[in-house]
């Protein structure tokens, strides 16, 4: 009786203190539309989408294997033929800096350098990428109708860094994004703020902002880009201090009306 | 004796016509066995088939509501209309048929498709409005014609493939993506492509665009791989892309393509034949060739943003014969870039460069919508 009378009260507290156990699935693909949580090792094996109502936290630590395409789909499901990580809920992605989340590309032979097609936030809900590491996508971050803050990521070698469009007022701060074909594209009524970001050695453009979008630049270090900043309107505020070493540091776009 | 005569006629009419207020109803799986006419509100609660040779005709007016199944959480629902006979869905312009959702908050992808497939016959949709799908006209191995419909706030707005499809007069907005197809013959013609990702997006397909609007949408305004494309008349504006072809080979002519976020038309291998277009205010250039054959004739490609040519490939291109704006001749090297700025792109010819643009007329372009 005595020993049952201790082992009731273990057993209640060992049933209440269940440690949060994420799911035993590791693989991917296809939609969720409850909220989904990966850690430790996980693989895309396609292509993942959050669905409204939705949401995908990424904690720290975490290695997201992407497995690229086979070929090329030619009906894609969503956006693009190559893999993608589509939000249309919400994402958290919880690095930190000693323990990043890495997107990890799954190589095999004859893969392209540009290897899946990265994240997008289709009129995503509060959403944050805090130190991610996202390599070799079409698009590091598209945003659309979106407004993520995205923090001290590195957006390494994708064609395009972060693209902000249709009313995306995304807070880009402290990152690095590198060796792509250009590092942020500000389109179609957009007003980010761009601060403490290191942008450099892209292909053609560092920052490129179109006539009906006015982003906040500030003390972004622009750098080694063949253009650092493209700018259409001339009344558009920024810091320029740090736009230096490019082989044209700024460009007015068309007539600036 | 003739009231009873009557009597018995008013009560056959109401046990065969529709009536308004209660509507038809289909529950589960269901097929129609025999050419049925439907005239009023319909309710499909389920997939229901239309057998082959049958014809299902839908009048003008008429309301057909799918109640949203999602059995695998997919975010996709399930009910439809699978059409393996011939679909005559026939509006008026006062009196459109209206195929959507039945929920109260009407979202994407709540309903599934209006299906054709292998239905090789006269299938046609008038001034139809479909709304809330996952696939709004979904059709393989069919032929089919669209006129005067409108096509809206569908995951995909049309998708086809192995299908011969016209479609004219048509709006298609703000939809995920437009129009998507392959291995289609098609005619699109007279419509309105706008506000979604992709606006038209084809692959081994053979299409002839012309008279069309096809505007802000985020992706590409229209992408053709490995297909044969005629693409006049249009005016493709204030895209992210305008034009992107893919080792397409075709013309491109008298069509406004400006204002798009980054090219007006970008030309990845290919061949195609670019005159006599209005290639203006694109965002980093009015055209990214990157070995393609053809010929850039004739156009107008004044203030695009970075630059109004761009040769990213090793193969030269023959750019004689255009207006580059009100540029004295020596800086038109400025507005194209190619092998004299950067190593081992090709050389662009801009020689013959016309003094003045060639006469313009904005192609005229517009739905009854």
């Amino acid at each position: 009786m005595i020993r049952l009378l201790v082992l009731l009260p273990l057993l209640l507290v060992a049933c209440q203190a269940v440690p949060y156990a994420p799911s035993r699935m590791t693989e991917y693909a296809g939609a969720y539309g409850s909220d989904l949580v990966w850690e430790g090792n996980v693989t895309m094996t396609g292509d993942v989408l959050i669905l409204q109502g939705g949401s995908l936290t990424i904690r720290a630590g975490t290695e997201v294997h992407v497995v690229p395409a086979e070929g090329t789909q030619i009906d894609p499901e969503y956006f693009s033929s190559l893999t993608e990580l589509l939000v249309r809920g919400r994402l958290r992605i919880e690095g930190t800096a000693e323990r990043p989340v890495r997107f990890v590309i799954v190589e095999r032979p004859e893969l392209e350098a540009i290897a899946w097609a990265g994240i997008t936030l289709d009129a995503a809900g509060a959403s944050l990428i805090r130190h991610a590491v996202i390599p070799r996508s079409e698009t590091g971050v598209r945003c659309v109708g979106s407004a993520p803050e995205i923090i001290a990521s590195r957006i390494e070698n994708c064609r395009y860094g972060i693209i902000a469009q249709a009313g995306s007022h995304a807070k880009i701060l402290d990152n690095h994004i590198t060796g792509g074909e250009g590092g942020v594209f500000v389109w179609r009524g957009s007003n980010p703020y761009l601060k403490g970001n290191r942008i450099d050695g892209n292909e053609e453009e560092g920052v490129f902002v179109d006539a009906t979008s006015r982003p906040y630049l500030d003390r972004n270090l622009v750098t080694g880009n063949a253009i650092g900043l493209a700018l259409w309107s001339r009344d558009l505020p920024y810091d320029d201090v740090e736009v230096k070493g490019n082989a044209e540091d700024l460009r007015w776009l068309g007539t600036g009306q | 004796m003739m009231r009873s005569l009557l009597c018995l006629c008013l009560l056959f009419f109401a046990a065969t016509s529709t009536s308004a207020a209660e509507p038809l109803v289909y529950r589960g799986e269901q097929t129609l066995w025999q050419d049925t006419v439907w005239d009023g509100e319909v309710l499909i609660d389920g997939i229901l088939t239309v057998a082959p040779g049958v014809t299902l005709e839908i009048r003008p007016g008429s309301t057909v509501r799918f109640t949203r199944n999602d059995s695998n959480g997919d975010g996709i629902g399930e009910h439809e209309l699978f059409s393996q006979g011939t679909l005559h869905a026939v509006g008026t312009p006062q009196r459109p048929i209206r195929f959507t959702s039945a929920e109260a908050s009407p979202r994407r992808s709540d309903w599934g498709a209006l299906n054709m497939m292998m239905a090789e016959t006269d299938n046609r949709l008038e001034h139809c409005i479909v709304e809330y799908a996952y696939r709004g006209f979904h059709a393989h191995f069919a032929s089919a014609v669209l006129r005067d419909c409108l096509l809206r706030a569908n995951q995909r707005g049309a998708q086809f493939q192995e299908s011969r499809v016209v479609i004219e007069r048509c709006r298609i907005i703000d939809n995920s993506n437009g129009v998507q197809f392959r291995d289609s013959v098609v005619e699109l013609r007279d419509s309105h492509i706008a506000r979604n990702q992709w606006g038209v997006r084809c692959v081994y397909s053979t299409l002839k665009l012309s008279g069309c609007l096809v505007e802000d949408n985020l992706i590409n305004g229209v992408n053709a791989r490995e297909g044969t494309v005629a693409v006049s008349g249009n005016r493709i504006v204030a895209n992210r892309r305008g034009l992107y072809l893919q080792k397409s080979r075709g013309t491109v002519a008298g069509n406004d393509l400006s204002g798009n976020s980054e090219h007006g038309i970008f030309l990845e291998e290919g061949n195609i034949e670019i005159t006599g277009n209005r290639l203006a205010g694109n965002g980093r250039a009015g055209v990214r060739w990157v070995n393609a054959g053809g010929l850039l004739k004739g156009n107008a490609l004044p203030g695009n943003g970075e630059y109004a040519l761009i040769n990213d490939g090793a193969g030269p291109v023959d750019a004689r014969g255009n207006w580059w704006g009100d540029v004295p001749p020596e800086l038109i090297a400025v507005a194209v870039r190619d092998a004299a700025d950067r190593a081992g792109m090709g050389p662009v010819d801009t020689r013959e460069a016309l003094q003045k643009p060639s006469p313009w007329v904005t192609p005229v372009t517009g739905t009854s919508y």
